[in-house]
């Protein structure tokens, strides 16, 4: 299993110069599986280069949102696949009481906020309600909701022995105390148990936190415990704030690094997350480590492709 | 998966958080969680006493009527919440570790979900110090009227 990250900004898209080194695209996580099958988890405007990564070749892919708030969704209608005749395009996402998934995003691909509907794209494109339970080409995948505003589900990705634990919008500490409450009642915590890797929200620091109690978001502290609780080997967390500058993230990460140390953890098994970095795992120890290349040229490599 | 539902979970830190007595039902009928104000009416935390089983409730707290008979658990609001999938409310006594008696207002609701229901709240009320103690079945023999002391 290959994991790139194409997006890892929370909220809005915050390009500019005091974000270039952790980027300013929005959640967008690819991951190949070990038969070569391609899932997106996540919509943000990190998708469109990952659509742009793809080779022509390239006909199935499965995208996997989280939920449906606009930093997981907007780079939809600029993801290039959709525009390709050949292309299958299968969205997963929360189910909702309200309206059925195609309606729910159909209203931000739609005038007047897009200039294309959703019956006007070419590819091959369909919808579904995520169960708890399904399976993608060799992935088990777990689907859960979990502790954010309005329905959000996390996703546990299970694939040649090792697991990725995608929880990019988590408030788990809200109302708790993830320290002492028992683990059957931390919202997540089955998704996140023993992962190999982590992918979580991290937003803000601890002192910012109290100003955003309830807005669905995990202090650093909080993130921190999560992982600690559920045993994940490596956490890379994600959101980052779009008021957060580069320096300011390196600060936040060396806080990081220093608490998760201090509490006994490993060294480097804690970092915050870098649009362009890439996770692969080790065949002989199931351990995810930071791929050498590029995501584009992960992407673009045939072995890393699902052909139809 | 032992994790409890989302729904569940959030219900539990929302009246962690109050000071109104209140108990959490799963959705198999038993008691998930109860508050602090919850153990302080009841004498006892729910630190100590854990889950508590449908077939246990009557054990534990009662709840009487108003003529001293324990409350069927079919008959219970929050039971009725649970199964009916809808609010209920009744006046009851309930019995605290010590033996005193508290007349109660309680409210249930149930926890419904995309899949269904997973469970139900119920807030309880202090309702004064007329709950007729001494009729009970013979289950708090001697147990001491009081009402409103949360």
């Amino acid at each position: 299993m290959r994991v790139d990250l194409w997006g890892t900004r929370g909220s809005v898209p915050s390009p500019g110069p005091e974000t270039i080194r952790y980027g300013g695209n929005t959640s967008c996580v690819g991951v190949a599986l070990t038969d070569g099958s391609l899932l997106a988890l996540d919509a943000g405007t990190g998708i469109r280069n990952l659509g742009l990564a793809l080779p022509v070749e390239t006909t199935r892919l499965h995208i996997l949102l989280t939920h449906l708030h606009l930093d997981h969704i907007q780079g939809l209608v600029f993801f290039e696949p959709l525009f390709r005749s050949q292309a299958e395009i299968v969205i997963w996402g929360p189910a909702s009481p309200d309206a059925s998934l195609r309606d729910r995003i159909g209203r931000y691909i739609s005038a007047p906020l897009s200039p294309v509907e959703v019956r006007e794209l070419p590819c091959d494109i369909s919808f579904r309600a995520c169960p708890e339970e399904l399976e993608i080409g060799s992935a088990r995948i777990t689907a859960a909701p979990v502790a954010h505003r309005g329905p959000t589900l996390g996703y546990r990705i299970e694939d040649g022995g090792s697991t990725l634990a995608y929880l990019p919008d988590h408030e788990p500490a809200l109302g708790t105390d993830l320290g002492t409450v028992d683990r059957d009642w931390i919202s997540g915590f089955d998704l996140a148990a023993d992962a190999d890797l982590l992918i979580h929200d991290g937003q803000y620091a601890d002192d910012e936190y109290p100003e955003h109690l309830g807005w669905g978001h995990s202090a650093l502290s909080h993130s921190l415990a999560f992982a600690r609780r559920t045993a994940a080997r490596r956490t890379v967390l994600v959101h980052h704030d779009p008021l957060h500058s580069d320096a300011w993230l390196d600060a936040h990460a060396a806080r990081a690094a220093t608490a998760w140390e201090g509490s006994g953890g490993a060294r480097d098994a804690v970092e915050l997350g870098r649009e362009g970095t890439s996770y692969e795992v080790d065949p002989a120890t199931g351990e995810f480590s930071l791929a050498a290349d590029e995501p584009a040229a992960a992407i673009a490599a045939p072995t890393t492709l699902a052909p139809r | 998966m032992s994790q409890k539902p989302l729904e569940l979970i959030l219900a539990r830190n929302l009246i962690s958080a109050l000071s109104t007595p209140a108990f959490l039902v799963d959705e198999n009928g038993g008691i998930a969680f109860y508050n602090e104000a919850a153990g302080t009416l009841l004498g006892k935390g729910f630190d100590e006493v854990g889950h508590v089983g449908p077939s246990e409730w009557g054990g534990l707290f009662g709840p009487y009527d108003a003529s001293g008979r324990t409350i069927a658990y079919d008959d219970l609001p929050v039971v009725r919440a649970v199964r009916a999938g809808r609010p209920a409310h009744q006046s009851f006594g309930v019995r605290a570790v010590d033996g005193r008696m508290h007349a109660v207002e309680c409210s249930a609701f149930p926890l419904l979900t995309a899949a269904g229901s997973c469970g139900a709240i119920a807030i309880f009320w202090p309702a004064g110090d007329d709950f007729p103690a001494a009729d009970l079945d013979g289950a708090v023999a001697g147990g001491e009227r009081n009402g409103a002391t949360t």
